[in-house]
């Protein structure tokens, strides 16, 4: 009884609040904030800005990591959902790089060599998940999703400037309306973002979307993307543009 | 990975582009940026429209904000475009109106309702338009983080979360309904055996698995006598940020048990299941180490929540900003408890502690508010360290070494106030 009658009072202030919402000028995105370069760090960015930015990380570094352990034990009240072996990964770069003896700035060969190999599906579930799920789907009003989204065929490389720059700016998914920030993913590699842009583009149906004459993204198109970056706002102009063409 | 240049460049335009915007000279390395933390100035009024661009960042996504005590203490009420602030959750989509200082849309006021509910009879809905017709009274008191001072934790261990130093706190007006007879005048027959007041905000998680934010009073709490349904903040209809239309004020309470955006008050048997009434913003009841009692280790039987706010003093003037000069120097400075009882005494020392000086008390606007004191002593060239106590009429004090309050969560520091200035 009392969910239901919360639920439903929540419901009807939240539809005041979504026409409401077009008044106000959206806040500025979060400025991207960089960890300290170490394996595993490109699990951090792609798990804890779904709820916070990296601030609190940036901020915290230096304690020791059975409470870094405590930390992500905490946030999973907050709503972190990762597997073991994803939490261990995470564990052991927050307690070594934002620990209280943190090593000393890897080589650019360091950190490269601990890259793994570049499969779109693992770099889905580790990057995009938490927001867009394991399937896709999203989580209406919040997160839109990648099943079935025609904006990933806008054209060949309309997804990549996403990724790279984010987003930000109301947009209509599948007649649902989302108004949120989408953060920059460009630490990911021209590669990686390749990818996991065309994992997304064969996933759950979505193939059936494809235009027949649409190219596969590579890195070389990626890193061209690269050249010419955009706010989020701008990748939200690009987007309207892109849309009122066809 | 060969684009790893390519990712620095993509680092060094977005910063360089930013950077640029605020006039800030950009020297550039991989090691030297990523040593350092590289991170593009972004400043409060971007995040929160109308806050000051001098405030400090805690996190931009969640509007999570610091006042300078140089800011600070110019007002003798802090205003809205300084005083701190501290969400739970994003405010993005749906939640973005409220990254503002200006008041609620009209029409969201106008649609706002409050239900009240639980083990009553006759559960009511009360609007905004509702509140207004009702008699109205005024709360002057401190609105404090409990996190406010977590960074001086680090001198024993430190302690994740936003590293708050002593400006996560203002000295605020509040108008709107008093509780308890808002609460009698709806006539609802709650049951006896309703011994919890929960209160529920707007406001829900990034994800549908998140918790929801809530907080739990006991009815019983002599607290809640002074509580209000605030509707006014300075004298003007509460900002957006600052959890308008409606906040629940409890005067002498963490700012934490102040619910923004009030939607929801239910009486019940028991307290909230949330975290953020279970887990969150609690205090052990003995003292704790680092190592042996961690976050996510207080129940209900070995804790407290954040409720009445701990004893304590700020020095105000002179900061270390000021390079003050030798001689005779005045030290000013607020102290603030839970407004449970007078504050009796301020001590103050300019020498690390080895002689103190008692400081006059003005007499404060109500018992929650800031009591602002000084004293003039004669301090000598060089850097100083001045200190101040707090002492309220129950014998409750600053302990000298507020590291002995060290918690894993890092809340309710009130450890004596030590503030290392140069004389010239």
């Amino acid at each position: 009884m009392m969910h239901q009658r919360r639920h439903r009072s929540r419901l009807f202030t939240r539809a005041g609040g979504v026409i409401l919402a077009a008044m106000l000028p959206s806040a500025a995105a979060a400025a991207e904030i960089e960890l300290p370069p170490g394996p595993n760090r490109d699990l951090v960015y792609g798990t804890c800005r779904t709820c916070h930015d990296l601030q609190y990380l940036k901020d915290s570094a230096g304690i020791p990591k059975n409470a870094w352990s405590d930390l992500l034990d905490s946030m999973k009240q907050y709503g972190l959902r990762i597997p073991p072996d994803r939490r261990t990964k995470i564990l052991d770069y927050l307690g070594t790089y934002l620990g209280p003896n943190p090593p000393p700035a890897p080589t650019q060969a360091a950190v490269e060599s601990t890259t793994a190999k570049v499969d779109g599906k693992t770099l889905f579930n580790e990057q995009c998940s938490s927001c867009h799920q394991p399937n896709g789907a999203g989580l209406p009003g919040n997160f839109p999703p990648l099943s079935g989204n025609r904006d990933l065929m806008l054209n060949r490389l309309f997804p990549a400037y996403v990724v790279i720059n984010g987003l930000q700016g109301k947009i209509t998914v599948k007649g649902k309306e989302y108004n949120g920030v989408m953060p920059s993913f460009a630490h990911l590699s021209d590669a990686e973002i390749a990818a996991v842009i065309e994992y997304v583009r064969k996933s759950w149906g979505n193939d059936a979307l494809r235009p027949a004459d649409m190219a596969p993204l590579d890195a070389a198109a990626v890193a061209k993307v690269r050249t010419t970056p955009k706010t989020p706002d701008e990748v939200h102009a690009y987007r309207a543009s892109l849309k009122s063409s066809r | 990975m060969s684009n790893d240049l390519s990712r620095f460049l993509m680092s060094r335009r977005r910063f360089g582009a930013l950077a640029g915007a605020f006039g800030l000279a950009v020297g550039f390395a991989p090691t030297l940026i990523s040593r350092a933390f590289a991170q593009a100035k972004e400043t409060a009024d971007k995040i929160i429209h109308g806050k000051s661009p001098e405030l400090i960042i805690h996190n931009a996504k969640l509007g999570v904000t610091e006042t300078p005590l140089e800011l600070l203490r110019k007002h003798k009420h802090t205003p809205k475009e300084i005083l701190f602030s501290r969400y739970h959750y994003p405010h993005e989509g749906n939640a973005a109106w409220y990254a503002t200082t200006a008041a609620p849309p009209a029409e969201l006021v106008k649609n706002w309702s409050i239900r009240v509910d639980g083990l009553v009879k006759r559960p009511r809905t009360v609007t905004i338009a509702d509140l207004q017709a009702m008699p109205q009274e005024q709360r002057v008191a401190v609105l404090q983080c409990a996190g406010n001072g977590r960074s001086f934790y680090a001198a024993k261990q430190k302690v994740a979360g936003g590293q708050w130093q002593n400006g996560g706190m203002g000295n605020v007006v509040w108008e709107g309904v008093p509780l308890k007879p808002f609460l009698k005048g709806l006539e609802m027959e709650p049951s006896p055996a309703a011994r919890w007041l929960t209160a529920e905000g707007w406001d829900q998680p990034a994800t549908r698995v998140g918790t929801d934010f809530a907080k739990s009073y006991r009815l019983d709490d002599e607290a809640l006598d002074h509580a209000i349904l605030a509707l006014k903040m300075n004298g003007e209809p509460i900002p957006a940020i600052h959890g308008g239309p409606v906040r629940l004020i409890i005067p002498g309470f963490y700012g934490n048990m102040n619910v923004k955006l009030l939607t929801v008050l239910m009486l019940a048997a028991e307290q909230s299941p949330s975290t953020y009434q279970s887990m969150a913003y609690r205090m052990p009841l003995v003292p704790v180490e680092p190592g042996t009692f961690g976050a996510n280790d207080y129940t209900l039987e070995n804790s407290r929540p954040t409720y009445g706010q701990a004893i304590k003093s700020v020095i105000f003037s002179p900061l270390p900003s000021d390079s003050p000069k030798s001689g005779m120097v005045e030290i000013t400075g607020v102290a603030f408890n839970d407004g449970m009882a007078p504050i009796t005494s301020v001590e103050v020392s300019a020498d690390g502690g080895k002689s103190w000086h008692m400081a006059k008390i003005e007499t404060p606007e109500s018992p929650w508010a800031w009591h602002h004191w000084s004293v003039k002593t004669r301090i000598g060239a060089g850097e100083q360290t001045l200190m101040s106590r707090a002492t309220d009429a129950l014998g409750r004090t600053q302990p000298i070494n507020g590291l002995a309050r060290w918690n894993p969560r890092g809340y309710e520091w009130n450890g004596v106030e030590r503030s290392a200035v140069k004389f010239a």
